[in-house]
């Protein structure tokens, strides 16, 4: 660690789930429509209002906290977390506290510092969202709307364990993996169906307590959640190391300056005041209702990895990529099962042709995996070239259709025909007896020049490998 | 099949009636805004409902698309909901008329109505008394016979009580019997709509219409709407216990007369009394004055003058907004409950106050329980420990006005289904009795007390 | 039990709630004769009692789907100030222009 000192890092994500109407009340929960249009008395917080709660929104996070390998607790409570704050209509916020859904899950990433390492999660707990604060949109006035007000959330919290910035980046990259794979949850940051929040704090090389934390928010993106932790860490250890200490407060990452500032103090400290919330009584899940959560549980990231290892024969790293995501995923094991394209040459065009095409593309997996699969058929079979065949796919994916006929239309069948190919083959040697001769007396490596002169005079058609081996067979006295 | 006319016959005579008795300040809903709305109203509803045209009385903290909802309060002044609580509009279904907002307490904490923001309600036989609290406006109407029934709500007492100084009678149901959406919350573990009537009969009809579970509300159970019993021949069969803590030595002695009168009433009838011990009663004020007041600071958390309501200066930024808006909108005594509330729920004081009330709780639920389960039906007891007191006796120290719900809080605590009817006069003054019921067996205790309400002199001096 | 004037502030900013310096003294005198009463409490419990709550004992759910709850009127009749849909409040100044989104 840089300058004797050492970084502490846990991570708070809030994470909303993948619902179509809100927590605790039956308004949509869908992003994006005009302000204030998915309200009711409930999530508006007016007078004589109760709340409901929403049964999906439990599997899901049931769900999810078994894919994070967490205890789940058959009797959870609803508390309120009491402060005022003008996206909060209630004055309260309905979350967990004493007795939350969930504890002790962990995350096995890949730390960019220390190898495979377990994250613990300590709680994974269920609440509702609060509305948004606009304060720039009309002047000396906070404008708030609440449509996101009560839309599900869970929120998962780890211990103090990541070490770097890095770390916890690469932690929350995997999170992120598991909880797509899941389906609980878009997990989109930019959407901000993913949320994060860090607690940060540095102490000297070999100290065991933690220093002073502070909490770091408005981490908006990936990419900033490297650079406001570092922005952070380094601001503790230039005000430790000039004798100052460190105040436990709020800092707001701007990403515009990539700095972070002190939000500014509020008179009163943070006593949320949690009871029970007499209107919901406890929640009690059956042991049948987890144990369905699980079963609705898909193969998870890591289980996904190992298994197409084994019964693929693929590397780690290519299962790693092939694995990141689960559309891919499904999307290779699709083209495997059609039939005609092994595991090796598929996972070698999703990989290649394919990811590289959705990169270009929104995202979008254009080949279907039956066509894919087809098209690695036909290089298998000789038929077409490995470059022909590139040239199908980009057509296949910009229009769709057969790849056969494709290949047809553009004239890209190989011929495999060994008359034909010894044809061209007599006439190629015929052309080049000097070559000929230079080979037979040891020069081998002119075979090439030789199967790249019958692929000149058959425009590209003749079969690479039965070019290559009819030529030798020529060429042998 | 009713007369179709005799909803708008209903409609004009209420109005009459609560115009002719404004000095009772029981209801807030100006007289041509009610008598406007009573009249639409009887042009709409259902004849074949089983309260078609009956003008009920609705206190101003549950909801109605009627009127506005202020619930006795600054705070809320001109606040119309844009949506009705699940009683009024069974009410509405069952072809009942919503006969104006009724006083009360501000947000229901108070047992006299002289908290409420629009004056204080005034008792129909003593101008210079109150008619109890915190639903004091609408006991007083029906006291005064403008309405024959009407809906209160209560969280310590403040249906019960009322009807005890009123002469009438109030019914506060089971935890959970009635849905509370739409009932503004004050201490949403101890709220219920409750129903006061002229007779138990009009207040049970009442309260079996509005009864029933509601998916809006998950703290309502499951339950079929309440069945209503046939008036028994006697008690026989019942057991009824009657509480030593409930009859202190120095309990009022007219109150004493009035509940021996009652209790030989009911042995004549049939029934076994028993004395039986509550033990923990003592603790049951100070266990629901910090029950109610913790929940309440969270639930009055959202009046802020941010999104409905009106506001109190603090243009300069929000927390001003905040802060003005609570602390003149609110009145002395919502402050203080809220202030105490927050203390109790506050960081270092949750487990030696909350929590500890909470425990208390089970505890005192555990009381009758015990009781109950030794064979005993029902409980007797005074409703109040005087009769209706003055106006401003009680006012300026909180813990005297708090001690007046000392019969009466135990069953909101417990979650019990309880009822008062009038059982005497002492000097004119009416004084209750009280009949506390096992969960979810309101039947029982209404069957007792129709038999007991036939023979108890209610008007009679003990 | 008595509760201090900067006890009784210092609840009173959490409760949102402005009480005037003249009435501090009261508020405290009458919030330490309630804590008193109630404080009788201690030592009467056991640890081990249970809470209590009335009603059922368990959550029951609401099916997953777009039902909302009617509105009679929408915000823009109730709210004290309204515009292009959205509430409005005084600007949230002293206590942080913090995690509010910035166009």
């Amino acid at each position: 660690m840089a300058n004797g000192w050492e970084t502490v890092i846990g991570l708070e994500t809030h994470v909303q789930l993948r619902t179509v109407s809100k927590m605790f009340c039956g308004c949509s929960a869908a992003f994006g429509a005009p302000p204030n249009t998915n309200v009711c008395p409930v999530c508006l917080g007016l007078p004589g209002a109760l709340p409901v709660a929403n049964e999906m929104a439990v599997k899901l996070a049931v769900r999810a906290a078994l894919a994070l390998g967490c205890t789940v607790h058959a009797h959870s409570v609803f508390a309120r977390k009491n402060y005022f704050y003008p996206d909060l209509p209630k004055g309260y916020q309905i979350s967990q506290f004493e007795q939350p859904l969930s504890t002790d899950g962990s995350v096995t990433y890949l730390s960019p510092d220390r190898g495979l390492l377990t994250a613990t999660i300590a709680r994974l707990h269920l609440e509702e969202d609060a509305g948004k604060s606009l304060h720039d949109r009309f002047p000396r006035r906070t404008a708030v709307d609440l449509n996101r007000c009560g839309v599900p959330l869970i929120e998962i919290v780890t211990g103090p364990d990541f070490r770097s910035p890095q770390e916890a980046r690469a932690y929350l990259l995997t999170l992120k993996q598991v909880l797509e794979y899941s389906g609980i949850s878009d997990v989109d940051m930019e959407k901000g169906s993913l949320r994060v929040d860090a607690n940060v704090s540095v102490r000297r090389a070999g100290e065991t307590a933690l220093g002073t934390k502070t909490e770091v928010k408005n981490i908006n993106s990936f990419a900033y959640v490297e650079k406001a932790l570092t922005v952070e860490r380094d601001r503790q250890v230039a005000l430790r190391e000039s004798g100052g200490s460190v105040v436990q407060q709020t800092m707001l990452y701007d990403s515009k300056t990539n700095s972070v500032r002190a939000q500014r103090l509020k008179e009163e400290s943070h006593d949320y005041r949690y009871f029970p919330d007499p209107d919901l009584p406890p929640l009690v899940l059956s042991p049948e209702f987890i144990a369905e959560q699980q079963t609705a549980l898909p193969e998870l990231p890591a289980r996904k990895r190992e298994r197409f290892v084994a019964e693929y024969g693929l590397s780690l790293a290519d299962a790693a990529v092939l694995t990141a995501e689960r559309p891919v995923a499904d999307y290779f094991e699709g083209v495997v099962r059609a039939g005609g394209a092994d595991a090796k040459s598929a996972a070698n065009w999703v990989m290649g042709e394919v990811l590289g095409d959705a990169k270009d593309n929104g995202e979008q997996l254009r080949v279907t995996p039956v066509g894919l699969a087809q098209l690695i058929g036909l290089v298998k079979g000789g038929t077409l070239s490995h470059q022909a065949a590139k040239r199908v796919f980009t057509d296949l994916a910009a229009h769709g259709g057969d790849p056969r006929a494709i290949a047809e239309s553009l004239g890209l069948i190989q011929v495999a025909d060994t008359g034909v190919l010894a044809g061209w083959v007599s006439d190629v040697l015929g052309a080049h007896a000097n070559e000929v001769s230079r080979y037979q007396k040891g020069e081998t490596k002119l075979l090439q020049f030789f199967v790249g002169q019958v692929m000149k005079a058959s425009r590209g058609k003749a079969d690479p490998k039965l070019t290559q081996r009819l030529l030798e067979e020529k060429l042998t006295p | 099949m009713s007369d179709p006319n005799e909803a708008l016959v209903n409609a004009k005579a209420v109005a009459e009636r609560i115009t002719k008795t404004r000095r009772l300040n029981a209801c807030l809903t100006p007289p041509k805004e009610l008598r406007a709305s009573l009249v639409q109203q009887a042009a709409m509803a259902h004849p074949s409902g089983v309260l078609y045209g009956m003008p009920v009385g609705v206190k101003d903290n549950i909801c109605t698309l009627e009127f506005t909802t202020t619930c006795g309060s600054r705070i809320l002044e001109g606040y119309r909901s844009p949506y009705e609580a699940t009683a009024v509009a069974r009410l509405k279904t069952a072809g009942a008329l919503i006969a104006g907002k009724s006083n009360c307490d501000e947000f229901a904490m108070g047992s006299s109505t002289e908290h409420s923001a629009y004056g204080r309600a005034v008792h129909p036989l003593d101008k210079a008394r109150v008619p109890g609290g915190s639903s004091g406006g609408s006991a007083a109407l029906v006291a005064a016979g403008v309405v024959p029934a009407a809906l209160g709500s209560e969280t310590g007492g403040s249906v019960r009580q009322p009807a005890s100084f009123c002469g009438i009678v109030g019914i506060k149901p089971t935890y959970g019997r009635v849905s509370r959406y739409g009932l503004v919350a004050f201490g949403s573990s101890l709220d219920q709509i409750g129903v006061f009537g002229r007779s138990v009969h009009d207040a049970a009809r009442v309260l079996s219409v509005i009864s029933g579970r509601d998916a809006r509300d998950t703290t309502c159970e499951d339950r079929d709407p309440l069945r209503l019993p046939t008036v028994p021949e006697s008690l026989q069969g019942f057991v009824i216990g009657v509480p030593r803590e409930y009859f202190p030595t120095d309990l009022d002695p007219g109150v004493r007369r009035a509940c021996d009168q009652a209790i030989r009433m009911m042995r004549d009838l049939g029934a076994a009394i028993r004395e039986v011990s509550l033990p923990h009663t003592a603790y049951a004020v100070p266990t629901y004055y910090i029950i109610a007041p913790a929940e309440a600071s969270s639930n009055l958390a959202r009046y802020d003058g941010a999104r409905y309501g009106p506001r109190f200066n603090g243009s300069t930024d929000v927390r001003a907004l905040y802060r003005e808006t609570r602390g003149q909108g609110f009145g002395a005594e919502v402050r203080r409950r809220i202030l105490v509330g927050t203390y109790v729920l506050s960081s270092g004081y949750y487990d030696a106050y909350y929590r500890k009330a909470q425990q208390m709780r089970s505890l005192i639920a555990q009381d009758f329980r015990n009781v109950f389960d030794r064979g005993v039906d029902l409980l007797f007891t005074p409703t109040t420990p005087t009769p209706a007191f003055k106006a401003g006796e009680k006012i300026t120290d909180p813990v005297a006005m708090y001690l007046s719900d000392i019969f009466t809080v135990t069953a909101n605590l417990a979650g019990l289904p309880a009822l008062s009817l009038p059982i005497g006069r002492i000097k004119g003054l009416p004084v209750g009795g009280q009949l506390i019921g096992q969960a979810f067996l309101e039947d029982e205790m209404l069957e007792a007390a129709y038999a007991l309400e036939r023979v108890v002199p209610a008007a009679g001096e003990v | 039990m008595s509760v201090s004037r900067e006890e009784v502030l210092k609840i009173a900013q959490l409760a949102e709630l402005h009480v005037e310096e003249d009435r501090l003294p009261e508020l405290a005198e009458q919030m330490s004769r309630i804590l008193d009463y109630v404080a009788q409490l201690a030592g009467q419990t056991s640890e081990t009692a249970k809470p209590f709550i009335p009603g059922p004992d368990a959550l029951r759910f609401r099916v997953d789907e777009v039902k909302p709850s009617p509105l009679a009127f929408g915000p823009d009749t109730f709210a004290p100030e309204f515009r292009d849909g959205l509430f409005l409040v005084p600007k949230l100044g002293q206590f942080g222009d913090d995690t509010g989104e910035s166009e």
